[in-house]
C-alpha cells in the first residue's frame, strides 16, 4: 500500500516533526557509540587520540544527518532511491578506475575533505532502491521469475563491483541483505532454498578447485578458510587474530578485567584493535556480562526497527526500515562470529563501535532514512 | 486464485429490479477485494518477519552461547610448536648412571629478518653491529637493501642480546623458538656425548640432530616420540667421570705429555664407568673438524675409542693366559729368555738382559719380549689369533658411540712367524684403549668375555662364552699383582686397593714406517682390587717425558703408572670399594697341622 493512498494530513508537519521521532532508538544508538567510545579511548591506551575523539566528531556529523534525513519526508526519499542507487554504481566504478588502495584492496575515493568509501553508500542505497521496487510492484508478481529476476540484478551489480576492489565482507553484507528484504517482500519460499542449494554448490565446486588450474579463490583466500576451520594450525600467521581474540575473551572471563586493564589489545597483541577486532577488547574489559549486555544493545535496536516498521502501513517505510535494521544486524553478527571464530574472518567492521569515518556516517545515514519512515508514516486512516 | 466476479449478475439484476445503482456494487465488490488483497499481503509480511525476527533471535542465542562458552574457557597461550609439530618432537635427557644430567634442551632464540619490512635498515644495521660485534655493518646494509625477503642473522641469541635486538625497535627484526642443546657439565664427557646442531629449520622450530658420539648413535632413539621423552641413561658416573678428568689433566700436565686417555670399565659387566679423552672440547660450542695436521691431534678426536695405537707391553699378560690355558707352562715353570733373539732379518731383545731363564710369572713382572716370543711360538700363529681374536681384538668395539664402528684394529695381512713374535708383546698390529680395557676385563673376572657398553645395563648380566679357566684368569691376576708390587709399576701401589697391572711403552710409528726413538705411548693396563676384581682402569699418555731426573723418562713405569695410582687412589671411594688388607696368598708348602 503506497502513501498515495492515505491522506497526507495525518502526518506530522513542521517543528512537531521532531516529537514524532523514534527517541527509543536515538538514545539506544547513542549508547553504542558511547561504549566505542571508551572502548576506542581504552585501546589508545587512555587518550582521546588517535581514535575517540575524531570518532566522536564522526558521530556528531552522523547524528546531524540523520536528524536531518528524518525530517526530510519519506516519500522525497523514495523517489530519490533510483538516483542514488546509480549514484552508487557510477561511484564503485570510479573506484574501480580511480580508486586509492588501503589494506591492499581499493575502496576509497578522495574527495578532498574526505575519503569516501562507496561500498558503504551502495548498502543503503541498495535498501533504499528494494523497496521502492516493492513499494511499485503489485503484490500479485512478487514471486514471478522475470519479477525476482530485477531485484536479483540489482543486488548482483554492485555486489560484482565490490567483490573486484576486492571486499568480501561487504560483499556478503550485500548479498545477504538484499536477501532478506527480498525474503520480507514476500518471495517464494522456493527461491531462496534454491538459492541457498546452489550456493553450497558453489562453495563445494571452490573448495574443489583448490590447486587447479582453474581455482576460483585467491590462496589467501583459502588459507583464510583453513585457518577458520582450525586456526591452531598457524597461531602466528594468519590465525594469529583469531587465537589473540579468542584468548582475549577467555581472559575477560565472566566480568571481565576492568576498563583500560585489558592486556591482550593494550599489550599490542592484537592488529586491528581499533577497527574490525575491537570486539575483543570490550570482552576483555568487561567480560561476559559486557559483551551480552552490547548485544542486549543491539537487540533493542533492532527491536524498536521491527515495531516500527511493523506499525507503519506505508510499504516502502516499512520496507527501509526493515532493510536498515537487517544490514545493521549483518554487520554487527558477521563480525562477532568473525571474532568468536564461528566466521571465517572477512574484514567486517562493529557497527557504531569500531573505528571508521565512512561507515559510521552511512550507517546513521541509514538510520535517518528509518526515522524518516517513522515520523511520516500514515496515523490513522 | 478464484476470483469473485465483480459484478454478479443475481445481484445486479437484484440491484436493477429495486431501481439501485448496479455500479455501486462493483465498486463495494472492488474495495472488497482490495481489502482481501492487501490483508493477505501484510498476513503473509508478518508471517515472513516472524521468521525474520526468530533467525535474529536464534542468531543472537548462538553468538551469546559462544561468549559464554569463550569466557568460561581457561585463556591459554597457544603453542609456537605446534606450526611444526612434525619436525618438533622433543630431544630425550642425556642422563649418567645416577641419574644427572648430562645432556638436555633450553629454549633460546634465532633472529632473523625481514627486510621488506624494515624501516630504517641502515640504523637497524648499525645497531645490530654493537649487539654482535663479530656482524659487519656494510655487508647487513647489503643484505637488508638488496631486496631479499628473508635472512637468518643468527641462530641462537641469549635472553639479553634478544632484549637488546628488541630495543632497536624494527619491526623487520624477528625471532624465532629455538630449542638447544645444552650440555650443563660442559668439557665432562665430550667425546662420550658429541654433540648436536641444528637440522631442518623453519622460522618457528629447528630440528636438533646429533653430530657425534652418543647423541648421533641414538639419534633416532633420542627423537623417538614413542619414548615420550623418557631420558637415555649412561653407564657414566659424573662424579667418577670429573675425578678422571682432572687427575688425568694434572698428569698429563706434568708429564709433558700432549694426550691422554683413560678408560675405567665395570669388570664383569662391560659398562664403562668412565672415559676421558685430552685434549677436550665443549659440546656446546663445539669446534669444527681439523682440516690441516693429523686428525689425531685434534681436540675432538676421542682417543679411547678412536685412537688405534701398538700398545706394547701390556699384551703380554695375554700371551702369557694363552699359555697357562693351552698348558705350556705354570706360574712358576721357567722360559727360556736368551736374547737377543734373532729371527730373519729381525732381533728381538729385552730392555735389560735378563739373563738365560725367568719363571713365567718374572717373564710377565720383568716384561720380557723374548719370553713372551718363545711362549707365542710355541702356541702357533692360529691359536694366537684364535685367542686374541676371542678377546674381540680383530673387530670393532660395540660401543654406543657413533665413531667405535671406524676405529677398526690394524691387522697385518700376513701372520707369520715374526707377527706372532711381536704381537706377543703388543707389537705389529694396533688397537684401541677401549678394545684393551675389553680384553683385560675378559680376561681377569674369571676368564669370560664381557661386552663393552656405555649404556646403564638393567638387571643380571649375562655371562659371556669363557676364554680361559677361572684358575688361569686367577693366575693372571696374581702375576699382575706382582708387578705392581715388585715389577716395573711399583709407582702404582695404592695402599688398600691391592692393584694389578701391567706397563706398556711402545714406540710411535714413523708414518713412513719405523718408529720413534723418543717418542712412545705409555700404557698402563691394571685391574683393582686384585684379589676380588671389581674394575678395569686404563690410562694412556700420549708423548710423555718425565724430566725430573737427568735424563727424560719416557716409560710406563715412570710416567702412565703414578697417574693411574692417582686415579684409582681419588675413585675407589667413589666406586664404594673400602680399602682392605689383602689376604695373604695360601703358601702350600707352609700347610700345618696340629
Amino acid at each position: 500500500m503506497s502513501y498515495l493512498e492515505y491522506k497526507i494530513k495525518t502526518v506530522p508537519t513542521g517543528i512537531t516533526k521532531i516529537l514524532y521521532l523514534n527517541w527509543p532508538l536515538v538514545l539506544l544508538l547513542t549508547a553504542v557509540a558511547s561504549v566505542g567510545f571508551l572502548m576506542l579511548f581504552s585501546v589508545a591506551g587512555g587518550n582521546m587520540q588517535p581514535w575517540a575523539e575524531p570518532q566522536m566528531k564522526r558521530f556528531g556529523l552522523g547524528m546531524a544527518a540523520m536528524f536531518v534525513i528524518a525530517m526530510v519526508p519519506i516519500w522525497f526519499w523514495r523517489n530519490m532511491a533510483g538516483l542514488a542507487y546509480a549514484v552508487s554504481i557510477l561511484l564503485l566504478l570510479l573506484v574501480e578506475f580511480f580508486g586509492f588502495s588501503g589494506g591492499g584492496a581499493q575502496r576509497w575515493i578522495d574527495l578532498g575533505f574526505m575519503r569516501l568509501q562507496p561500498s558503504e553508500l551502495t548498502k543503503i542505497s541498495m535498501v533504499m532502491i528494494l523497496a521502492a521496487y516493492y513499494d511499485w510492484l503489485e503484490v500479485e508478481r512478487i514471486s514471478h521469475p522475470i519479477w525476482v529476476l530485477v531485484p536479483m540484478a540489482l543486488i548482483l551489480v554492485p555486489t560484482f563491483l565490490v567483490l573486484k576492489q576486492p571486499d568480501l565482507g561487504t560483499a556478503i553484507l550485500l548479498v545477504a541483505g538484499g536477501g532478506i528484504m527480498m525474503f520480507i517482500a514476500g518471495v517464494h519460499w522456493a527461491y531462496f532454498i534454491a538459492v541457498i542449494i546452489a550456493g553450497v554448490a558453489v562453495v563445494y565446486t571452490a573448495l574443489l578447485s583448490r590447486g587447479t588450474d582453474w581455482q576460483l579463490l585467491k590462496d589467501y583466500q583459502f588459507r583464510r578458510i583453513d585457518t577458520f576451520l582450525d586456526p591452531s594450525t598457524d597461531p602466528l600467521g594468519a590465525g594469529y587474530n583469531i587465537t589473540q581474540s579468542k584468548i582475549a575473551l577467555g581472559s575477560g572471563g565472566f566480568s571481565g578485567r576492568g576498563f583500560m586493564q585489558g592486556t591482550q589489545s593494550r599489550l599490542n597483541f592484537l592488529p586491528e584493535k581499533h577497527t574490525d577486532f575491537i570486539f575483543t577488547t570490550l570482552a576483555e574489559e568487561f567480560g561476559f556480562v559486557g559483551a551480552i549486555s552490547l548485544l542486549v544493545l543491539y537487540g533493542l535496536i533492532l527491536m524498536f526497527c521491527i515495531t516500527s516498521a511493523l506499525t507503519n502501513n506505508d510499504r516502502f517505510g516499512s520496507l527501509v526500515t526493515l532493510g536498515v535494521a537487517a544490514t545493521f544486524f549483518l554487520f554487527f553478527a558477521v563480525n562477532m562470529a568473525m571474532v568468536m571464530g564461528l566466521m571465517p574472518v572477512v574484514g567486517v567492521p562493529l557497527p557504531l563501535i569500531s573505528y571508521g569515518g565512512t561507515a559510521m556516517i552511512a550507517l546513521l545515514a541509514a538510520f535517518g532514512l528509518a526515522q524518516s519512515a517513522h515520523v511520516h508514516k500514515p496515523r490513522g486512516k | 486464485m478464484t476470483r469473485t466476479p465483480l459484478r454478479p449478475l443475481a445481484r445486479i439484476l437484484e440491484a436493477r429490479e429495486k431501481g439501485e445503482n448496479p455500479d455501486v456494487i462493483e465498486r463495494e465488490n472492488l474495495d472488497q477485494r482490495h481489502e482481501d488483497l492487501r490483508d493477505g499481503a501484510r498476513m503473509r509480511a508478518e508471517g515472513r518477519l516472524l521468521v525474520l525476527g526468530v533467525f535474529f533471535f536464534v542468531a543472537f542465542s548462538v553468538v551469546g552461547a559462544r561468549m559464554g562458552l569463550m569466557a568460561a574457557s581457561e585463556a591459554h597461550e597457544p603453542r609456537a610448536q605446534a606450526s611444526g609439530a612434525a619436525i618438533v618432537a622433543t630431544r630425550a635427557d642425556i642422563v649418567d648412571r645416577n641419574g644427572r644430567v648430562l645432556a638436555t634442551n633450553l629454549s633460546t632464540n634465532s633472529l632473523y629478518a625481514q627486510p621488506l619490512q624494515m624501516v630504517d635498515p641502515v640504523r637497524s644495521a648499525h645497531a645490530l653491529v654493537e649487539i654482535f660485534p663479530d656482524l659487519e655493518a656494510e655487508k647487513l646494509i647489503k643484505q637488508f637493501t638488496g631486496g631479499r625477503k628473508f635472512l637468518w642473522i643468527k641462530k641462537k641469541i641469549s635472553p639479553e642480546q634478544q632484549q637488546a635486538v628488541f630495543d632497536i625497535g624494527e619491526p623487520g627484526l624477528l625471532f624465532g623458538p629455538r630449542e638447544m642443546r645444552l650440555y650443563p657439565n660442559g668439557r665432562l664427557a665430550a667425546h662420550i656425548l658429541g654433540g648436536a646442531s641444528f637440522g631442518r629449520e623453519g622460522v618457528h622450530s629447528a630440528e636438533v640432530i646429533g653430530v657425534a658420539g652418543v647423541e648421533k648413535a641414538m639419534d633416532s632413539t633420542l627423537r623417538d616420540p614413542a619414548r615420550n621423552g623418557a631420558p637415555v641413561q649412561l653407564s657414566i658416573d659424573l662424579t667418577v667421570q670429573s675425578a678422571i678428568r682432572q687427575v688425568l689433566y694434572g698428569g698429563m700436565k706434568l708429564m709433558n705429555a700432549k694426550g691422554a686417555m683413560a678408560v675405567l670399565m665395570e669388570i664383569n659387566s662391560g659398562e664403562v664407568i668412565s672415559m676421558v679423552s685430552l685434549p677436550d672440547f665443549d659440546p656446546n660450542d663445539r669446534p669444527d673438524l681439523p682440516t690441516t695436521g693429523d686428525a689425531g691431534d685434534s681436540p675432538l678426536f676421542n682417543r679411547a675409542v678412536q685412537g688405534v695405537y701398538e700398545l706394547g707391553s701390556v699384551f703380554k699378560i695375554f700371551n702369557m693366559a694363552m699359555a697357562l690355558e693351552d698348558g705350556h707352562v705354570t706360574p712358576t715353570s721357567m722360559v727360556d729368555t736368551t736374547g737377543p733373539m734373532r729371527w730373519g732379518r729381525y732381533r728381538i731383545r729385552d730392555f735389560h738382559n735378563y739373563g738365560p731363564h725367568l719363571s713365567a710369572t718374572d717373564v710377565i713382572v720383568k716384561s720380557s719380549n723374548v719370553g713372551s716370543a718363545r711362549l707365542a711360538l710355541q702356541a702357533g700363529a692360529e691359536r694366537q689369533q684364535e685367542f686374541l681374536g676371542d678377546l674381540g681384538f680383530f673387530t670393532p668395539t660395540p660401543v654406543e658411540l657413533v665413531e667405535a664402528p671406524y676405529a677398526k684394529p690394524l691387522l697385518p695381512k700376513n701372520w707369520s712367524d715374526i707377527v706372532v713374535m711381536t704381537a706377543s708383546y703388543g707389537h705389529g698390529f694396533s688397537s684401541s684403549p677401549l678394545h684393551l680395557a675389553t680384553g683385560y676385563a675378559s680376561l681377569l673376572n674369571g676368564g669370560t668375555k664381557v661386552t663393552p657398553t656405555l649404556l646403564k645395563r638393567e638387571g643380571p648380566v649375562p655371562v659371556g662364552p669363557r676364554i680361559v679357566q677361572s684358575e688361569v684368569s686367577e693366575a693372571a691376576r696374581s702375576m699382575l699383582r706382582q708387578v705392581v708390587v715388585r715389577g716395573t709399576a711399583r709407582f702404582g701401589e695404592v695402599p688398600g686397593y691391592a692393584v694389578g697391572g701391567k706397563t706398556g711403552t711402545a714406540d710411535k710409528p714413523k708414518p713412513r714406517g719405523g718408529y720413534y726413538k723418543d717418542r712412545v705411548v705409555a700404557t698402563f693396563a691394571s685391574v683393582f682390587p686384585a684379589h676380588d676384581p671389581k674394575f678395569v682402569l686404563i690410562v694412556s699418555l700420549d708423548e710423555p717425558s718425565e724430566n725430573s731426573g737427568p735424563k727424560p723418562r719416557r716409560t710406563a713405569g715412570w710416567t702412565a703408572v703414578p697417574v693411574a695410582a692417582e686415579v684409582i687412589r681419588r675413585t675407589a671411594p667413589l666406586l664404594g670399594l673400602r680399602p682392605e688388607i689383602e689376604p695373604v696368598p695360601e703358601d702350600k708348602l707352609l700347610l700345618s697341622s696340629n
